[in-house]
């Protein structure tokens, strides 16, 4: 079996004490994260991808990854004591999470939530495993109108599966596109729309760029608003659920994983998508449908574990197609092109050792996420009780030096200023930051993969819609477009 | 001012500017054809394409109305934009210890509490601990202090 085979070498790399360490780093800092409301794990990863940059590429990823699946970890814990979610992929745990605390049941739903999410997460390795290869092959043999069409694809279903406004986020896509032309062309040399500023010639900078839109503008939206007194509920007895806790949530855990297992994979899917869709889930299947919001501990184990399989399968795209999913995987895909990995279906052959040894290291990950959570969870909730006003500017410190630290340069803070105000500003319009992202991160290589596919037709643009899988891959966007713009036409009618 | 336009027509005007901005800036790149693409075809193409959606935008917003637009909050806008900024001029001339205490200072002033004394002792104690995590234990060669260079 060549999936054992490779799934050793992946627990060899990831088992290196250096690696072990970056892991158990990446799950804390997660943890951490995701219990704090007002810092999401796309604004900390964006502050801590300059750090990661000294590191070797596996170790920088395999602490990334623990970063994104660890908060889903720790927002569980925020969600159930103070009814506050500590990210959005647990709003829907504050439902029955925070009345099960209430009643004096809190420890028992930190448990479920921790053991669910644990399932899930292994659950989901195993998954990756034994279902992107097959997937990267296929991947393979895309030509370059194929890989042009399936970005487009990728970024039009991201949009559309996500909240608000269609119109604005596609056009926050094509900002983005703009954005990342910006710099000297690889391909003739030139400079383009640079205005005469030498540092730009490289490109914006894409980690000025992400944390501006996500930690600087966060930082601001969270200034505006009075301060919460945050008072977690009730003392924690004890954590072992009873029986009939475990008997309910055992379906609850295999439901939800199995349904944040397949939408992690969607463009636009991941952990919140996951924890919405299994949390209605369990509750239409219920036969009583009224205990949900009364306590339910079916109402937590499910979307907590939905929640962390949907952030661990959302690698897939990533690690097979090179597309990322969500603005968290994007930032993923910014730190391996950094690294010098191209992110795609060659990963999986040319780096194998990356590739199995961050699949490995989310294995080892849970298991210290259930042990970071459970029995530490005293210190966490003590963490809630720090001010914002006391860490809000360790945050701006932290952005600071490191973007300066990427090129010894000050220009990239100033950038970070403009993109912080931007950022800020998009809130407030209902512009969504992560479309513009995903768009930053895959523009050079849709240009790419346009340019190449027009030498190989010879200037003929009905390449695109000639070649089988390409068209295939166009038609199922314009599906989708489709599908959400109807049923609104159809309303806009009615109205 | 109240209009029914609202931030859709707002977006799109602004998405009208920076494609017109955009095209401006492009115009002097050479196209070439499709088959030989010049460095300027892509950007020309994404600056129309960009244009179209600002158009729509801006036309949804004034035929079907928008949601209103936000208040802002100018205070921390302003603020935090000026600790960064600051943090940025500082760091290069007067060292990474005076450019920590600029950015504290700016960035707690745009926050609502008051609380000097709390935020001071929070300076000298987040300058601390970049310059021991950052120098002393990552290694970075920013200057420190404003005299030694």
């Amino acid at each position: 079996m060549e999936v054992f085979a490779n799934f050793g070498l992946g627990l060899a790399v990831a088992g290196t004490a250096e690696n072990l360490f970056y892991c158990f780093l990446g799950a804390l800092i997660g943890t951490l994260v995701g219990v704090l409301p007002g810092l999401g794990p796309v604004a900390t990863v964006a502050m801590l991808l300059p750090v990661t940059f000294h590191l070797p590429a596996i170790s920088a990823l395999i602490m990334l990854a623990g970063i994104y699946y660890g908060a889903q970890y720790g927002a569980s814990t925020t969600a159930i004591l103070v009814n506050l979610p500590g990210e959005n992929s647990s709003v829907v745990t504050c439902l029955d999470g925070y009345q099960m605390a209430r009643q004096g049941r809190a420890g028992p739903a930190l448990a479920v939530a921790a053991l669910g999410s644990l399932f899930a997460g292994i659950a989901a390795t195993f998954f990756i495993a034994l279902f992107a290869p097959p997937l990267a092959e296929i991947a393979l043999m895309f030509g370059p109108a194929e890989y042009f069409s399936l970005m487009l694809l990728g970024l039009v279903a991201a949009v559309v599966l996500a909240q608000g406004s269609l119109l604005k986020a596609l056009a926050m896509i094509v900002l983005g596109l703009l954005l990342s032309l910006v710099g000297v062309d690889v391909n003739s040399g030139v400079a383009r729309m640079t205005v005469g500023l030498v540092p730009l010639n490289d490109g914006i900078g894409f980690v000025p760029l992400a944390m501006g839109l996500f930690a600087v503008a966060e930082v601001i939206r969270n200034l505006e608003r009075p301060e919460h007194r945050l008072l977690p509920q009730g003392r924690i007895t004890h954590l072992w659920p009873s029986w009939d806790d475990f008997r309910r949530s055992a379906p609850a855990v295999l439901r939800g994983t199995s349904l944040g297992t397949v939408l992690g994979l969607l463009p636009g899917g991941g952990a919140m998508l996951s924890s919405f869709a299994a949390y209605t889930l369990e509750k239409k299947l219920s036969r009583e449908p009224s205990r949900f919001g009364q306590g339910a501990v079916e109402g937590v184990a499910a979307p907590e574990s939905a929640n962390n399989a949907g952030a661990q399968t959302s690698f897939i795209p990533l690690l097979t197609l090179g597309i990322p999913a969500n603005a968290v995987i994007a930032l993923m895909a910014g730190a391996m092109m950094i690294h010098g990995v191209q992110p795609g279906p060659q990963v999986m052959t040319s780096n194998p050792d990356l590739f199995w040894g961050v699949i490995a290291s989310m294995l080892i990950g849970n298991c210290m996420l259930v042990v970071i959570n459970l029995p530490l969870i005293g210190l966490w909730v003590r963490l809630l009780h720090v001010p914002y006003r006391l860490f809000y500017p360790f945050l701006l410190a932290i952005c600071c030096i490191g973007v300066y630290s990427l090129n010894n340069s000050t220009f990239d803070v100033f950038v970070l200023v403009a993109f912080g105000a931007l950022g800020y500003a998009f809130l407030k319009w209902g512009c969504e930051p992560a479309p513009l992202l995903l768009a930053f991160v895959l523009g050079p290589l849709m240009e790419e993969n346009v340019r190449r596919a027009l030498v190989f037709s010879r200037g003929d643009a009905s390449t695109f819609a000639a070649r089988p899988i390409s068209l295939g891959l166009l038609l199922l966007t314009l599906v989708l477009v489709l599908a959400i713009v109807l049923p609104a036409v159809r309303r806009a009618r009615a109205n | 001012m109240r209009w029914r336009g609202g931030t859709d027509v707002i977006v799109g005007a602004l998405l009208i500017a920076v494609a017109a901005a955009g095209y401006w800036l492009a115009a002097d790149l050479r196209i070439g054809t499709a088959m030989r693409m010049g460095p300027g075809y892509f950007p020309r193409l994404v600056c129309w394409v960009l244009a179209g959606f600002g158009l729509l935008l801006a036309a949804r917003g004034l035929l079907a109305g928008g949601p209103p637009l936000e208040t802002w909050a100018v205070r921390p806008l302003l603020l935090v934009s000026a600790a960064i900024a600051a943090f940025g001029l500082l760091l290069e001339r007067l060292g990474l210890v005076v450019a920590v205490l600029a950015l504290v200072a700016l960035s707690r002033a745009g926050g609502r509490e008051g609380r000097p004394v709390e935020a001071a002792l929070l300076a000298i104690g987040l300058a601390v601990f970049c310059v021991s995590l950052f120098v002393w234990l990552l290694g970075m060669t920013p200057p420190v202090w404003p005299w030694r260079r």
